[in-house]
């Protein structure tokens, strides 16, 4: 029998996906070190967000045996759906771009030698752990690894802060010299990256590849439950070394390296080299679940056959969009452009793509020919419907957000 | 002929009167055994009067969760009825429909029978 510490690894990996990718690790200390405190409200809504749709859509995997973008191909017909697949791709695919620059810049970090070099190393290494590894083993290590950057909550408290201090920036409320507008716009880009559609298109394949059966629907709802908050607290941990160092300083982020300015304050060359190892793990840990998820998604509208539980050449297609992806992601970072500022854009593709996945998760998880005994109670289906409400006006927010404050400025 | 042929094709009666569009397409499973199941044979398209968008799946059976999203697309699909193919007497060719104005259309026979859509 497995330990209870790998059960939830998928959670965690899934997790990292969305609140610790590359672009979200750098947003973070951004946010920390422009805000202070004063956005983690938003980290927690978002955290409950994702944990009502990931638990549904892990609920719906473990009943019916059927992935998130199955469902949604069923339920909204092709020309909808294909209209979610363009968008959700889009997003993924972005953030792969992120993920592999991510990678070649951590290990930059680690070796000095420059991300451009590294950027084809680690697009081949992503694509050797997808086309040998197996997925159980995939998700425990880079799970597990990722859990090294627990350095930066480690951090919070060597920095020994003010904790009143502390305490008072996290009432929401929009810093003297930074614009409302600039304060919603990162608010919003905060919320979409907590609840970034591809978190279940990887949580629910992820069961399906774990071949969750209705007895497993306690190992779901164990992994959403401590793989996102725990996703959250990380990212708030993040915020708070760099509001606590890096804001009273006046020192503006705009790169990975400086995540780690705090850490090497706080405990020195040996907790930098810890969370050099988590950053590696989390960007590698983020590529592996877009890169799967550009597969999943492609292969389950367009009914081909999935799963890394298939040998390669028995799901041929699964395998040839991952590598396309990969090849476009080295493609377009050969050509100089910065990884992290190419996941801002995929804020316009969510405003499509949320909706348009959260609506059909939430009706098959009420549909009793699907789910049986197993349908939503009163209180998620409350939980469901608010935050779709909520999804949306974020959604319809984000794009003039962007434009008017030119992306946070 | 493929799915997609079908779904979101406008419908007409014999005498050219717009009923609406097809939605969905209603499957039953007695053919000869296949792989894994009996073989699928087409029993019939779901026509909804008012819109082309997808009914989610209501139509089948009488679940009202989630409030508010069951009792809108219910009220946006009234009127919803299935139609057995034995009632349709003619579907657009697979070329037709691509250019704008195109009028591929599914044709019922005379005295087709519009039935419930629940299960």
């Amino acid at each position: 029998m497995k330990s209870r510490l790998l059960t939830v690894a998928l959670g965690i990996l899934t997790a990292i996906g969305g609140f610790l990718d590359a672009g979200d690790l750098v947003t973070n200390a951004v946010v920390g070190s422009r805000f202070g405190l004063s956005l983690a409200w938003v980290v927690v809504v978002g955290v409950v967000g994702i944990c009502v749709f990931a638990h549904m859509s892990g609920k719906v995997a473990a009943v019916s045996g059927r992935a998130t973008f199955e469902i949604i191909r069923e339920r909204l017909g092709p020309t909808t759906a294909g209209l979610n697949l363009a968008a959700s791709l889009a997003v993924t695919v972005l953030t792969l771009i992120a993920e592999v620059g991510g990678i070649a810049l951590a290990l930059q970090l680690a070796s000095s030698v420059d991300h451009r070099l590294w950027v084809p190393v680690a697009a081949l290494a992503v694509w050797l752990v997808l086309w040998r590894v197996k997925f159980n083993l995939m998700e425990n290590v880079t799970g597990l690894l990722g859990l090294a950057l627990v350095g930066f909550a480690v951090a919070v408290f060597l920095l020994g802060p003010d904790w009143g201090d502390l305490a008072a920036q996290l009432v929401p409320q929009v810093p003297v010299q930074e614009s409302a507008a600039v304060y919603w716009y990162f608010a919003v880009a905060l919320f979409g990256a907590a609840m970034t559609p591809y978190e279940v298109f990887f949580f629910s394949s992820g069961g399906v590849e774990d071949r969750w059966t209705v007895k497993d629907l306690a190992t779901s709802r164990l992994n959403v439950l401590v793989g996102f908050p725990l996703g959250g607290l990380l990212s708030i941990s993040i915020a708070a070394c760099a509001a606590i160092v890096l804001l009273p300083a006046g020192i503006q982020v705009d790169s990975m390296s400086q995540l780690t300015l705090p850490i090497a304050e706080a405990g020195g060359t040996l907790l930098v080299a810890v969370v050099i190892v988590g950053l590696v793990a989390a960007t590698f840990g983020a590529a592996l679940e877009t890169a799967l998820s550009t597969g999943y998604t492609l292969s389950q509208y367009l009914g081909w056959s999935w799963g890394k539980f298939r040998r390669p050449v028995h799901a041929p297609r699964f395998h040839l969009a991952m590598i396309l992806a990969l090849v476009v992601a080295v493609g377009v970072l050969m050509t100089n452009v910065d990884p992290i500022a190419v996941t801002e854009y995929s804020v316009v593709f969510s405003a499509v793509a949320l909706p348009l996945t959260y609506l059909p998760i939430l009706v098959v998880a009420n549909d009793p020919e699907y789910m049986g005994e197993h349908v939503n109670g009163r209180v998620m289906n409350l939980l469901g419907t608010v935050y779709l409400v909520i999804l949306v006006v974020a959604a319809l927010a984000a794009i003039p957000l962007m434009i008017a404050t030119e992306a946070g400025g | 002929m493929i799915a997609s042929d079908l779904l979101d094709v406008p419908v007409h009666d014999d005498a050219g009167a717009q009923l609406g569009w097809v939605v969905d397409l209603r499957f039953v499973l007695d053919g000869a055994p296949d792989a894994y199941l009996a073989r699928a044979r087409l029993h019939g398209l779901v026509v909804s009067p008012r819109t082309r968008t997808s009914f989610m799946g209501f139509e089948r059976s009488s679940v009202r969760h989630p409030w508010p999203v069951a009792p809108i697309l219910r009220w946006w699909h009234r009127g919803a009825f299935l139609v057995h193919w034995p009632d349709v007497a003619r579907v657009p060719h697979p070329d037709e429909g691509a250019g704008p104005g195109d009028d591929a259309a599914v044709v019922l026979r005379a005295g087709y029978t519009a039935y419930e859509p629940g299960l």
